[in-house]
């Protein structure tokens, strides 16, 4: 079963596959771009739009009522490329002012910059692993096991993960997943030319003249690429930017204040700590939490886990508007201030709690502590029993 | 064959422009005529390529077009020359001869 989207071409409607749509919307897309500059675009476009809307009329049936994606790939093959025939120096213009690239192939132009994008094809969650792996060109898995091993560490990788899903764009047309994984990124096609460059210096070591002329060229080429890599770098970080205020700027902490909001979430997850902190001693001293008794199967230290990660994904969220708040809106004294107060009062605060409950029930701590190694012993003992099963 | 084919890319494409002036000479005609009467020929294009074309042949005032209903669809655009046009396809007829004529005189020996 696939989408199915509905299209309007030069006032005919057609039914496309969903990926026919995307090969057909970057044709359409990269005809408008070459023919940026020429006067006549509109109607050229209107023309192409027609010829396909024919060529998809005669493809349709009584029984056919839906363009496959394959027929879309035809249709755009039997078209052709858009080439602007005039005179104008459209296309020139841009180039004249950018360093000499290497020249494309025949008929080929030069791919667009790679880009981070999140990838859906494949993922598991937002497609923030997938995205980085093609990006960087590394095994998906690999990735995943960071973020995994990151997030062991009091949430980091998963808070992370999320603001990453948030920040960079999902690839969705063709053009950007091609840009997401196709071409290769121009730091990578940098440190190649670098390196290649520097071979061919080595090979007319020997002749001076060559040798300078090489020096010269090669330094000239550099500077182009480093300009290109530097204006990748600034275009993905705009677009990082963009989406960051599309989500967090533009609305100011919307609920309250941030003067409010900032002791709210502080003294609320030092909250958090604290149930979470009692529920594993009474996990350790009695085997029960809040009075639910840990089923006989689970042994102790694996509860003490699930118990770990249940307050981590409650602490989560309140974890990421605080840190939204020291990130938000660039530095503010006055604000930072205000945040660097509340932690140190949520931290005393939490400290003389600890210290009042230890107090209290030392008896029960003593006990719940001294247990703890013989715990740890046995988490050992059964990873290694499982370990000797295998 | 095919590095001889490759050779003369710029030229077929130069060449384009004298071909549809020719097509378009004959009689009224639409794009998809154009295409089947090159499409037999070496100049094989595609609509990508015919469109922006015949946009800026239209501009420069070679070709003009009118909208005809079709048996079947909706109205085309038909392609006819213009004065200016005709007067174009004469002289680049007339150089064409001549560089036809050079290039089969050249090299020769004389008196050959």
């Amino acid at each position: 079963m696939n989408k199915v989207i509905i299209i309007n071409l030069n006032g005919n409607a057609y039914q496309l596959e969903e990926n026919g749509y995307e090969a057909l919307r970057a044709y359409l897309d990269s005809a408008a771009r070459r023919l940026e500059g020429n006067p006549d675009r509109e109607e050229i476009i209107a023309d192409i739009e027609q010829a396909i809307a024919d060529k998809f009329r005669a493809l349709m049936g009584a029984s056919k009522t839906v363009v496959a994606t394959k027929e879309v790939e035809g249709v755009i093959a039997e078209m052709g490329p858009v080439e602007d025939a005039s005179d104008t120096p459209a296309a020139g213009q841009k180039g004249a002012a950018e360093p000499p690239r290497p020249a494309p192939g025949p008929g080929e132009a030069p791919g667009p910059a790679k880009r981070l994008y999140r990838i859906n094809d494949g993922a598991m969650l937002a497609g923030v692993c997938n995205g980085i792996a093609a990006y960087a060109n590394i095994d998906v898995t690999i990735v995943r096991i960071a973020f995994a091993a990151l997030t062991l560490a009091y949430g980091a990788g998963a808070l992370l993960y999320i603001i990453m899903a948030i920040l960079i764009p999902s690839a969705v047309t063709s053009a950007e997943r091609a840009a997401a994984s196709g071409a290769p990124s121009t730091a990578q096609e940098f440190i190649r030319r670098a390196r290649a460059g520097y071979y061919e210096g080595m090979r007319t070591f020997g002749d001076r003249r060559a040798f300078r002329e090489w020096k010269r060229n090669f330094r000239h080429e550099m500077r182009g690429w480093r300009r290109d890599l530097k204006r990748e770098m600034h275009e993905n970080a705009h677009q990082w930017a963009c989406n960051w205020n599309r989500h967090w700027g533009g609305r100011p902490y919307p609920f309250l204040g941030w003067w409010v909001a900032v002791p709210m979430l502080r003294l609320l997850s030092a909250l958090v700590a604290l149930v979470c902190l009692f529920s594993l001693v009474s996990l350790l001293a009695t085997g029960a939490v809040f009075g639910i008794l840990l089923p006989a199967s689970i042994p102790v230290w694996a509860g003490l886990i699930i118990l770990v990660i249940v307050f981590q994904m409650i602490a989560l969220p309140l974890r990421v508007m605080r840190h939204a708040m020291y990130y938000g809106g660039g530095y503010d004294p006055v604000r930072a201030g205000w945040l660097h107060f509340w932690n140190a009062v949520a931290g005393l605060g939490f400290l003389a709690v600890l210290v009042w409950f230890a107090s209290r029930h030392s008896g029960q701590m003593h006990d719940a502590v001294r247990n703890l190694p013989h715990e740890i012993h046995r988490a050992v003992d059964s990873v290694r029993e499982w370990w000797a099963r295998q | 064959m095919s590095s001889i084919n490759e050779k003369f890319t710029p030229i077929r494409k130069g060449l384009l422009e004298f071909l549809v002036l020719k097509v378009v000479s004959a009689d009224k005609v639409y794009v998809a005529d154009i295409l089947r009467e090159l499409g037999g020929t070496e100049f094989a294009t595609q609509e990508g390529t015919l469109y922006p074309l015949l946009s800026k042949m239209r501009r420069e005032e070679l070709v003009d077009y009118e909208w005809k209903e079709s048996e079947a669809g909706p109205p085309r655009k038909y392609y006819q020359l213009t004065a200016k046009g005709r007067e174009q396809l004469r002289e680049i007829s007339e150089y064409w001869q001549q560089i036809s004529a050079t290039v089969k005189s050249l090299g020769q020996k004389p008196g050959q």
